[in-house]
This record gives C-alpha cells, sequence and structure tokens, in this order.
C-alpha cells in the first residue's frame, strides 16, 4: 500500500482539512529546492534528506497553525539550523575520527554515468550543455561560503525577495545583499560566461 | 541600473535555468524519500491534534453536555441540607468492618491473632470473678 496522501489522514474539521492540503502543497513545492540547497551545504545525499525531513517535521510540529505566506521564511530557517547543526557535528567528528582513511567527496564527486548517458531528447545538445552547466555550477556553488551560498539558492533556485531571505538566514537586509552580491561575484569568476 | 548588475541579473537568469535544470535530476529514490518525509510531516500534524480534540466547533457544545453530566451526578448524589440522616444500625456496623478492613494495624494484629491463649485468658478472668463474688 502506498504511503498514507494527506487525504488519507482521518481529519475531520474541514478547516484543519484545508491546512492540512495547504502544508501538503507548500511541502511539494519547496522539498526538491530544500534537498538542493541541503545538499549544497551538506555534501551528501543522505545527510540532506536528513536535513529537509527534519525541517518538515518542526514546521509542520510547530509552525502549521501560522499563516501559509509565513511558512517559506520558516522553513529555510529551520532547514539553515539544521544544517548548520549536522555541520558542526560533522566538524567535531571530523575531529575525532581524524586518524581514519578519509572517503567522501571523492566518491561523491564520480560522474554520473545515467546522467550522462545518450538521451532520446530532441535537443542533446542543449541538454549536454545544461548538465555540464549544472556539474560547474554545483561545483562552484560547493566551494562558496556558507552564508553566500544561502543567500544565492535562497535567492536565485527559491525566489525570496531580500526580506524573505532575511528572514529565513535570520540577518539583514543588508547583510543578504553583501552575501547575494559576493556569491554572484566568486561565481562569475569561476564560471565566466559559460550560462551566456 | 549599473553594468555590473545588469550582468548580474543576466547571470541569474542562467544559473536559474541551470539550477532548475538539476531539479529535474534528482533520482526517483530521493523523490520517493522526500514524499515520505512530507507524509511523516503531515502526520505529526493530526497527531498533535488528536481526533477527539480536532473538532475544535464541537467543543463548545462538547463543554456544556460535560458541564450538563457533571450537575446531574452532582444532584443526584447531593443530601437534603440540613437534616442530619440517622444511620441504621446494620449499616453503622457494616461501615465499622470497612474500617477495621482498612486498617491495616488491625489487619497485622489479626494476623498475630492467638485464638486459644486468648479464651483461655478470658476464662482465668471469669474464674476468678465468680472465685471473688
Amino acid at each position: 500500500m502506498p504511503a498514507a496522501l494527506h487525504g488519507d489522514v482521518e481529519l475531520t474539521d474541514p478547516e484543519e482539512k484545508t491546512r492540512s492540503r495547504a502544508l501538503n502543497q507548500f511541502l511539494a513545492g519547496v522539498e526538491l529546492k530544500a534537498f538542493k540547497m541541503a545538499q549544497a551545504a551538506l555534501r551528501n545525499e543522505d545527510d540532506a534528506l536528513d536535513a529537509v525531513q527534519d525541517a518538515m517535521l518542526q514546521l509542520a510540529r510547530a509552525y502549521a497553525n501560522r499563516p501559509a505566506e509565513e511558512w517559506k521564511p520558516l522553513f529555510y530557517r529551520i532547514l539553515e539550523n539544521r544544517i548548520r547543526d549536522m555541520q558542526r557535528r560533522r566538524t567535531v567528528r571530523g575531529r575525532v575520527f581524524a586518524w581514519l582513511p578519509y572517503r567522501g567527496e571523492d566518491d561523491e564527486e564520480e560522474p554520473d554515468l545515467i546522467a550522462q548517458a545518450r538521451s532520446p531528447d530532441p535537443q542533446p545538445v542543449r541538454r549536454l550543455e545544461l548538465d555540464e552547466a549544472v556539474g560547474a555550477l554545483e561545483k562552484a556553488l560547493g566551494a562558496l561560503p556558507p552564508r553566500q551560498q544561502q543567500a544565492f539558492l535562497l535567492r536565485t533556485l527559491e525566489g525570496l525577495d531580500v526580506a524573505e531571505t532575511a528572514a529565513a538566514m535570520g540577518c539583514s537586509e543588508g547583510s543578504v545583499k553583501t552575501h547575494y552580491f559576493r556569491a554572484v561575484q566568486a561565481l562569475r569568476a569561476q564560471l565566466g560566461d559559460l550560462y551566456v | 541600473m549599473s553594468p555590473v548588475n545588469e550582468t548580474a541579473t543576466e547571470f541569474e537568469r542562467n544559473a536559474r535555468v541551470v539550477l532548475e535544470r538539476s531539479l529535474s535530476r534528482i533520482d526517483a529514490r530521493t523523490r520517493s524519500r522526500l514524499n515520505q518525509a512530507r507524509q511523516a510531516a503531515l502526520e505529526a500534524v493530526s497527531r498533535r491534534h488528536p481526533l477527539w480534540l480536532r473538532g475544535t466547533t464541537l467543543m463548545p457544545a462538547t463543554g456544556a453536555v460535560t458541564a450538563a453530566l457533571l450537575l446531574a451526578v452532582v444532584l443526584w448524589h447531593r443530601e437534603p441540607a440540613g437534616v442530619e440522616m440517622p444511620l441504621p444500625e446494620a449499616q453503622g456496623s457494616s461501615m465499622e468492618d470497612i474500617d477495621l478492613l482498612a486498617d491495616s494495624e488491625a489487619l497485622d494484629l489479626l494476623e498475630g491473632w492467638d485464638g486459644p491463649f486468648y479464651e483461655w485468658a478470658a476464662s482465668q478472668t471469669d474464674a476468678i470473678g465468680e472465685s471473688n463474688g
């Protein structure tokens, strides 16, 4: 039996049903982007999934009754806190197990053979270009300082405005502008006119 | 707008296209796990409000019914004010039995009950009383 959909959860109150449906729609809309952001920050798929899952749970438990317009900044704020916690734990773990041979990023950066395989797409060249661009951008994003990376992804991928990004990052709008500007400069310096 | 900003906007637009493309490359396994995470979050919301508490619109009616039932129970068991009901003898003795049963010390004494000794002691007292009388 497939996982229960929001409609399967027994809800008697119509208002509660509507809220559950709205929350489902909201989470479905942000989950892929949130995963990408967590993955860029944590550079690990499983950790990224855990971070997104925790953020979803926390939003649902603590803020489901808040107005839906507030969900997005709240969700990304929770996600950011979760990512930071995981990075902190990873740093401690890294210090403790520093004597062990490291294997991680090299494995993660192995080329995706399926993604690189020939596609029956009518515009395979364009797709290939985009896929190459994706790889290059992801690599460049990974090299950015965390706050710049976050500001860039929230603004560019999620489409938050400066005020919403500031709320999500827990900083001033001026800081957002600075982080974002520096991120764009750094990415352009690395990627040049790849996208133009 | 400065040329730098114009360039950044163009860069942004292209970067967005690339990032959106990267979303479409997320594999089915990851999408499935994200879907499961979302369902778990939605279930957490429904668990947070148990079914019997969820119907907030019914709460006033539920409260009124509960209050009415409570009042009925209180009135049912209420004794007439200012009238001391005489306690029947049988009821009084049964109350004493209950007191005895509830008294743990009395039960302890009962456990150490030496019947023959107390019967002998009583007969001795009676015998002394008879000889004195």
